[in-house]
């Protein structure tokens, strides 16, 4: 298995402790790059911009934070950064006004400063959250909240406000449905179906997920119509819950699982419709599927994976699948089961990937894991130009032309050595150093 | 105190291998074409290699189990060569301490495998044992060419000690066998050495001469030219520098005496010279330039060379296919660092004015032990393996980079339209082609390398 070292990391202050689903990436500020959000168990959101190790703007929240996200989720074409507490209170904040007038306004009152730092809109939902999800879930083109519950429920929410309202106030969090699940959820994730429609997928026990459906729209309720003769049981709520379990060696069927969807397969051309998903559980098992169920690889590690997450380290357009261990051992394995390890020598608090503007004004691929030393570490040029090691010679053999210029040369494009000792002499042009 | 980094590194980290014990500056060595070992301290001997697997390939880092080392052993250094023709085989020297609690014995094993078709297998050479007890605790074990008495050139091992001297292990062949030999009689100039010496280097010059230099721990660096024949020294220079002396490195360095704008004009005037590498564990680093001429008296210092921890390892070769030798130096500070010499405009004379220039800096998670450039992958490009206390890393240079230069280079060596190259077509060529372009089409320069080299 290739193993690498990456190096250049910056250490970010940390000084709290979190939830592993209360960090994330995503661009808080609408300025196109993508801030690191974090939030800790007391109630503290930290934002986090390009390499500075101290936060860029830190927010006070109630109660202890378990997820924070950033998105469109009041659909006005920008993103807002929620964080959303143990106890059920659902914190909207603002960031884009704070990237410019954070400068400018420096020298306003406390009190002001003080007003300012509030989050613009809160709410209180059902306690014990513990996962979200800011994503089109239905195929509507808006954004909904999903939230994953400790205590096997997920809840989607919308966010409604009257169309004559100028800011947040008059608007809140509607619930559009709740379900029911028989395991702990661990993830949730949307992914495209087999034909090509966004699916809520959570995660089940055991390497299993489920796929939520959402009875509000008109498939949803069709979808769930045609479950009723198939599940005698009447007013179930399972009925829109529709659970899979995967095959395979698992040895409990009780281990924590995680999930991604919606993995990029990078060129358009090979379309099926059917979207990539990963599955990782706590005793090592790593799948990729597709949402036809079709298996496209399965890897076993001796390592605890805790996080899953995607990330493209080649540059090709397709996303690679990211799973992390607690004892910081990452694997990397892209689409065809190409896996490349790191080790981060520390044990993980919580991990995330994805892209992040750390260094030279620009996102870039980023590896992040929270110690338990008070730093919060991202490895900021993971960049590969390949998944998996090869030489010269294959890659010269992908140029259109090669074979035809060895012949021209009068090499045979298919005598290794030849070809070997012709790159030796173009390239160093003398013989082989004195072996020292 | 640091500037930005001017370029970036241009290799891409290809795999990295993690030994479970420590290694050190003696510990990693290349065996036969396409391998490596790397000796770590707690008697482990690693194999590494690229193997071809369904039409792919992967590194392989395979433990290799040599006879005859204890469990208890701690490995000092490794080293192999193949045998000079017309001898065949590889043969494999490991150093090491075998501390049973009372006494801490020092050993040199050597491995080689006389049975035909089994000279180079590894697995095999690892069973056939030639175990010597040493009365000295070894340090850097090397090997070279020696001209013998009756006009053939052989390899032998040179070992030096805390005796403050170095032996020489050479082969008999008719008892299948190493035996420790005066060093005297082939290598007068390593005799009565001032102190132990830390690293020993032998270079071959055309003419049957050659440069031997060593460093020590005292602080002292001595360099001395002999004539292979008899042997005879020529010539010797020493010089004490203040802390221990980790590489001494000889190296040939061409410069061109006139940056011309036309530089297939002038491409004859190019000299070489030899030059002398020395690397302190608290000075900079220092090449004494063309030592031929001028001994050890034109030092040239490596500027911030000494920022970053002691320099451990050095290495001397054109990474970027310029035709120009570049310097890489690794440091404890767990950095890599690559200069090139530049020479200054105003100098006229040979190595008159200029200095060697920060490249690149490259940063790893542990400190630097050794550096080697090979090619593992099998493909005619060298990669560059860097032993650090944690494991080893392979460096490979970025192969669509590559790949564009040598589809460059070979598709400017072909004859336009079926007629022979000629000189005009040459001057089309960008410079930074020419000299490989050249290389491919003109046989004949190339033999004048080689001799050259």
């Amino acid at each position: 298995m290739r193993s690498l070292s990456y190096v250049q990391r910056v250490g970010l202050d940390f000084s709290g402790t979190l939830f592993p689903h209360a960090i994330c990436l995503g661009d808080a500020d609408n300025d196109s790059l993508n801030e690191l959000v974090v939030g800790d168990t007391s109630g503290k959101l930290l934002v986090y911009k390009n390499d500075d190790c101290k936060p860029w703007i830190t927010r006070s929240c109630v109660g202890m934070l378990t997820c924070v996200g950033v998105g469109d989720i009041c659909n006005k074409g920008k993103n807002f950064v929620v964080a959303v507490g143990a106890e059920g209170w659902f914190h909207l904040f603002d960031l884009t006004s704070t990237a410019t007038s954070k400068s400018e306004t420096s020298s306003q009152q406390e009190a002001l400063f003080w007003d300012d730092q509030k989050p613009c809109f809160t709410q209180h939902i059902p306690a014990n959250t513990k996962v979200i999800l800011i994503s089109d879930i239905d195929g509507d083109g808006r954004s909904e909240l999903v939230v994953g519950y400790t205590d096997r429920v997920v809840r989607a929410f919308r966010w409604e406000e009257p169309p004559d309202s100028t800011d947040l106030s008059s608007g809140q969090l509607v619930l559009l449905k709740k379900w029911l699940l028989e395991g702990q959820v661990d993830s949730l994730s949307v992914n495209p179906g087999p034909e090509g429609v966004p699916e809520l997928m959570v995660s089940q026990p055991g390497c299993g997920y489920a796929i939520l459906l959402c009875s509000w729209t008109q498939e949803g309720a069709a979808a769930s119509g045609e479950g009723t003769p198939a599940t005698p049981g009447g007013e179930s709520p399972s009925r829109d819950v529709i659970l899979h379990l995967t095959t395979g060696r698992i040895h409990n069927k009780n281990v924590s699982t995680h999930l991604i969807g919606s993995i990029s397969r990078g060129s358009k051309d090979e379309s099926s419709k059917c979207g990539l998903f990963a599955l990782c559980t706590l005793d090592g098992t790593l799948k990729l599927m597709d949402s036809s169920e079709q298996l496209l690889w399965s890897v076993q590690v001796d390592h605890q994976l805790f996080a899953l997450q995607k990330l493209d380290v080649t540059g090709d357009g397709r996303e690679e699948v990211v799973a992390c261990a607690w004892d910081g051992q990452t694997y990397i394995i892209d689409h065809n089961r190409m896996v490349v390890r790191f080790q981060f020598d520390e044990n993980v608090n919580a991990f995330c990937a994805g892209q992040y503007a750390c260094k030279d004004g620009r996102n870039s691929p980023c590896l992040i894991y929270v110690s338990f030393n008070h730093k919060i570490y991202v490895y900021w040029r993971v960049e590969l130009e390949r998944m998996e090691p090869t030489n010269l010679l294959r890659v010269l053999e992908e140029r259109p032309g090669y074979r035809d210029l060895l012949e021209r040369l009068g090499v045979d494009p298919d005598d290794t050595a030849a070809v070997r000792e012709l790159v030796r002499d173009v390239l160093y042009g003398d013989p082989p150093p004195r072996s020292t | 105190m640091e500037r930005d980094t001017k370029a970036t590194c241009p290799f891409v980290e290809d795999s990295f291998s993690r030994f479970s014990s420590q290694s050190n500056i003696y510990g990693l060595c290349q065996a036969g074409d396409q391998e490596l070992l790397a000796a770590t301290l707690k008697g482990k001997v690693v194999c590494f290699k690229y193997q071809d697997f369904r039409q792919k390939i992967r590194p392989v880092a395979k433990e290799v189990q040599f006879t005859y080392i204890p469990v208890d052993a701690e490995i000092v250094s490794i080293d192999s060569f193949n045998k000079s023709p017309p001898n065949r085989g590889l043969v494999v020297g490991i150093t090491f301490i075998k501390d049973s609690g009372d006494k801490a014995s020092p050993f040199l094993n050597i491995y080689c495998d006389y049975e035909p078709g089994s000279e180079f297998n590894l697995e095999s050479i690892a069973q056939s044992c030639l175990n010597l007890e040493l009365q000295f605790t070894p340090f850097q074990l090397y090997h070279t060419e020696v001209q013998c008495a009756d006009g053939y050139i052989e390899t032998v091992f040179l070992l030096s000690g805390h005796d403050q001297r170095i032996h020489l292990y050479k082969e008999n062949a008719s008892l299948h066998q190493f035996e420790e030999h005066p060093v005297e009689r082939l290598f007068p100039e390593l005799q009565e050495l001032p102190s132990n010496v830390l690293w020993l280097d032998v270079l071959g010059l055309p003419g049957g001469r050659r440069f031997s230099a060593f460093g020590c721990q005292n602080g002292c660096v001595g360099l001395a030219l002999v004539e292979q024949t008899g042997p005879e020294i020529l010539q010797t220079w020493r010089l004490q520098q203040d802390s221990p002396i980790s590489t001494v490195l000889l190296f040939p360095l061409d410069i061109r005496l006139e940056p011309e704008p036309h530089p297939s004009a002038d491409r004859n005037r190019k000299s070489e010279s030899y030059n002398l590498l020395v690397t302190s564990t608290l000075e900079v680093a220092v090449v004494y330039r063309d030592v031929l001429a001028c001994g050890m008296s034109q030092p040239v210092c490596f500027h911030e060379s000494d920022q970053y921890d002691s320099v451990l390892c050095a290495l001397v070769t054109d990474l970027d296919f310029d035709g120009h030798r570049e310097i890489l130096l690794g440091t404890y500070g767990q950095e890599l660092l690559c200069y090139k010499f530049q020479q200054s405009d105003r100098g006229q004379g040979l190595w008159s004015e200029g200095h060697f220039q920060l490249l690149w800096r490259r940063s790893f998670k542990s400190p630097l032990l050794s550096i080697t450039y090979l090619d593992l992958t099998g493909d005619g490009l060298r990669e560059l393996a860097i032993l650090t206390l944690k494991g080893l890393h392979i460096l490979q240079h970025s192969l669509s980079w590559t790949a564009d230069l040598v589809f460059d280079c070979l598709t400017k060596s072909l004859p336009l339209h079926g007629e022979p190259a000629t000189q005009a077509a040459s001057a089309q060529n960008s410079e930074e082609c020419f000299d490989k372009a050249r290389d491919c089409r003109d046989p004949e320069r190339k033999e004048q390398d080689l001799i050259g080299h």
